[in-house]
């Protein structure tokens, strides 16, 4: 007789987020995002050996691993004051590269995806209806009657083998679901697909990172990754470069747009005002200037505005957070001091911190990049941005929603891809010159600050490092969901996601699609429980969402 | 460099910071420090990487997983889960973004033919604690955890080799 057994899965997240949210006449009036979980990694980094930093920050997120390692080796690079090599920062921008190809990708399809995909609706499509859909708008290379049939027939045998697991979404049906059934089917077929290209993909990390999923190959001063500079290897990366970028320009790109045309709606909803970009992938030396995603900082959606972001101008304000005091600090002065009280939307309800740039809470991640990249005048997003709403027929407005976000991501994903061809081009050449230089040597300060700001899937992610007597004093790092995901700050304003829901429609309290619609189009790192209040009804709903 | 992939994947999962939720990479880290494999198998560890782990699942012909599992017994105490005693998907789910290994597992099997897979796990008694060693009554298990893997790649017809042999 077998036990019943659970595996938690509260060990496999990086914080617990809980969305309330108040409803009046069918729309959200108020919100309130709160992280259920505290991390305090910061805690345990003090005292240690600063190189040990970048190897427990990587663990200290589910999946962002090569992140969170990256921008720990560049604090600590800034702290001692080393210029890597050019080819170390080739290397690092294309590791980096494929992060957002893969993450963007599983994002979209795994992720987010059934927010607007119904599933049981692909059951009932017409698979050769379906096969002259994906003939009009994909370029995929997978199609047919036949091939359309298969996907129902294993979506249908997994849906009554009784384990949707993954699919386990309460809101089949729901009236929000706009696509037809054929579009459905199409969607979920390349939701398989998206799985089989990401577990082809992850072999792209592994060639220069030496190891995966814990890439090993970044080390203060460069990289270590020598041996893999070969023609061979870097033909195999390449190789998988292009099928993964033949799939965001074909499947995901047409996509968007495709299911986008049926959401329209949604260009209205969801949007925030404020958005900050550190940018990333530096070809030169001088940063900010050689970002290839610039960096900015562009208020109350004043595009033409587009100001010089500044790491000093961030502070993280805890009056409504489970810290102790009420102080807003820059990270070089936080402290990680918890004090946990009750859950109180009033007053203090959040382990997450409230991040501010000039007081001011500021939306992170591809819309931000995107936006600013638009406004400092960058041709190739420009034109991105313009064909992709001129196709779905919304104004320049639209980019501010849930929609815009959504679209954001995967024109982002077109863009750093294309890229990524002409920095695996330059590396070849600077071998080919007999440049081979991967690392610098550097030595370890008794006394040094350092910041480390990069821009990541999710958004813009800084870590700060204080070095006293070759020993870590003090780390904070300030992440993307703390951004986008944190509370009101002391002068009472709503953080992004708080923002952004007010004024979503809700056709029915009991099942919240358009609420997770806007809140997973940020893409949290966190799972997600909403609980509704109906203060009409008094009924207060508690429901627990994939 | 390994040109011939091994059949043969062993998965450590969990979070080593996290006191008991790192036993998994503990464990792993214990059995490649003591032993080789003829023919070699991959050992891997997985962090939490959930969702991402799919490709390297989905290429293995046989999947050993090696993490905390909660069933309610003393802490410390050690299972053996394969078929059908493996949950189709998680039951206390409150995870939206790591969509977990339980889930990987199930969508390889939607995606063509899943690894015959072997849980090995351990009764945690904290999985919230920042730490960087397991809590003694799971520490202690780990030679025995080490010894089950062992088990299960003799079944499969591996021969590890003790290191410094």
């Amino acid at each position: 007789m077998a036990k019943r057994i659970t595996i938690d899965p509260v060990t496999r997240i990086e914080g617990h987020l809980r969305i309330e949210v108040e409803i009046a006449d069918g729309k959200v009036v108020n919100a309130w995002s709160s992280g259920q979980m505290f991390r305090g990694i910061e805690m345990i980094l003090k005292g240690r050996d600063p190189r040990d930093a970048p190897l427990f920050t990587q663990r200290s997120c589910g999946v962002c691993t090569y992140v969170h390692y990256l921008a720990s080796i560049r604090a600590i690079e800034a702290a001692v004051g080393v210029e890597v090599p050019e080819n170390a920062r080739i290397l690092r921008n294309l590791l980096h590269g494929t992060q957002y190809q893969h993450d963007h990708i599983i994002h979209f399809y795994h992720l987010h995806a059934l927010d607007w995909v119904d599933i049981l609706s692909a059951l009932k499509a017409d698979p050769q209806k379906t096969a002259a859909l994906a003939e009009n708008v994909s370029q995929a290379r997978w199609g047919g009657t036949a091939y359309f049939k298969q996907v129902q027939e294993r979506i249908k045998t997994f849906v009554e083998s009784g384990q949707l697991g993954p699919f386990n979404n309460a809101y089949w049906g729901h009236s929000a679901y706009a696509l037809p059934p054929e579009a459905n089917l199409m969607a979920v077929s390349h939701y398989l697909e998206a799985l089989r290209l990401q577990a082809k993909a992850a072999q792209m990390h592994a060639i220069f990172g030496a190891k995966n999923p814990h890439l090993q190959s970044l080390v203060v001063g460069g990289i270590t990754c020598a041996m893999d500079l070969t023609p061979d290897r870097i033909a195999e990366f390449l190789y998988l470069w292009k099928e993964t970028q033949t799939f965001v320009r074909n499947v995901y790109l047409s996509d968007i747009l495709a299911i986008g045309s049926f959401y329209k709606d949604w260009a209205a909803l969801g949007g925030t005002s404020n958005f900050l970009a550190w940018g990333d992938f530096p070809e030169g030396e001088k940063e900010p200037e050689s970002l290839f995603m610039p960096r900015g900082v562009i208020m109350n959606r004043d595009i033409a505005a587009v100001r010089p972001a500044e790491q000093e101008k961030v502070t993280e304000h805890i009056s409504h957070s489970w810290y102790e005091g009420n102080t807003d600090q820059h990270p070089y002065k936080g402290q990680t001091a918890p004090q946990h009280g009750d859950y109180d939307p009033d007053n203090r309800y959040s382990w997450i911190k409230a991040p501010r740039y000039e007081g001011e809470p500021c939306e992170v991640g591809p819309l931000a990049r995107m936006l600013v990249a638009y406004a400092r005048g960058k041709d190739s997003a420009r034109k991105l941005v313009d064909d992709t709403l001129a196709r779905l027929g919304v104004p320049v407005t639209a980019l501010f929603s849930t929609l815009g976000r959504t679209a954001a991501r995967a024109l982002e994903t077109v863009l750093v891809g294309d890229a990524m061809e002409g920095w695996v081009m330059k590396l070849v050449e600077n071998l080919k010159a007999g440049q081979d230089t991967i690392y610098q040597a550097w030595t370890m300060p008794d006394k040094a600050t350092g910041c480390g700001l990069n821009d990541v899937p999710r958004g813009s992610l800084g870590h700060w490092i204080e070095i006293e007597d070759k020993k870590i004093k003090n780390y904070q790092y300030v992440v993307p969901s703390t951004w986008n995901l944190g509370p009101r700050c002391s002068n009472g304003k709503l953080g992004p996601v708080e923002q952004a829901l007010i004024g979503t429609p809700v056709a029915d309290p009991k099942r919240p699609v358009e609420v997770l619609r806007t809140v997973h189009s940020f893409d949290p790192c966190i799972a997600c429980a909403v609980h509704m209040i109906d203060p009409r009804s008094n009924e207060v709903y508690k429901i627990h969402v994939l | 460099m390994m040109d011939q992939k091994s059949p043969i994947l062993v998965l450590g999962v969990g979070n080593p910071l996290l006191t008991d939720d790192g036993v998994g990479i503990h464990a792993i880290a214990a059995l490649e420090k003591a032993y080789s494999f003829n023919p070699p198998v991959e050992i891997m560890d997985g962090g939490v990487q959930g969702l991402n782990l799919l490709g390297f699942i989905a290429e293995a012909k046989h999947l050993i997983v090696i993490d905390a599992v909660r069933n309610g017994g003393a802490p410390g105490t050690l299972y053996r889960l394969a078929g059908g005693q493996i949950p189709r998907r998680v039951l206390q789910k409150n995870s939206l973004h790591q969509v977990g290994l339980l889930e990987a597992l199930a969508l390889a099997s939607v995606l063509g033919d899943p690894p015959s897979t072997v849980i090995l796990g351990v009764e945690p008694l904290d999985i919230a604690s920042i730490g960087l060693e397991p809590t003694l009554p799971v520490r202690e298990r780990i030679p025995e955890l080490v010894d089950a893997v062992l088990a299960e790649l003799k079944l499969l017809g591996c021969v590890p080799q003790a290191r410094g042999e």
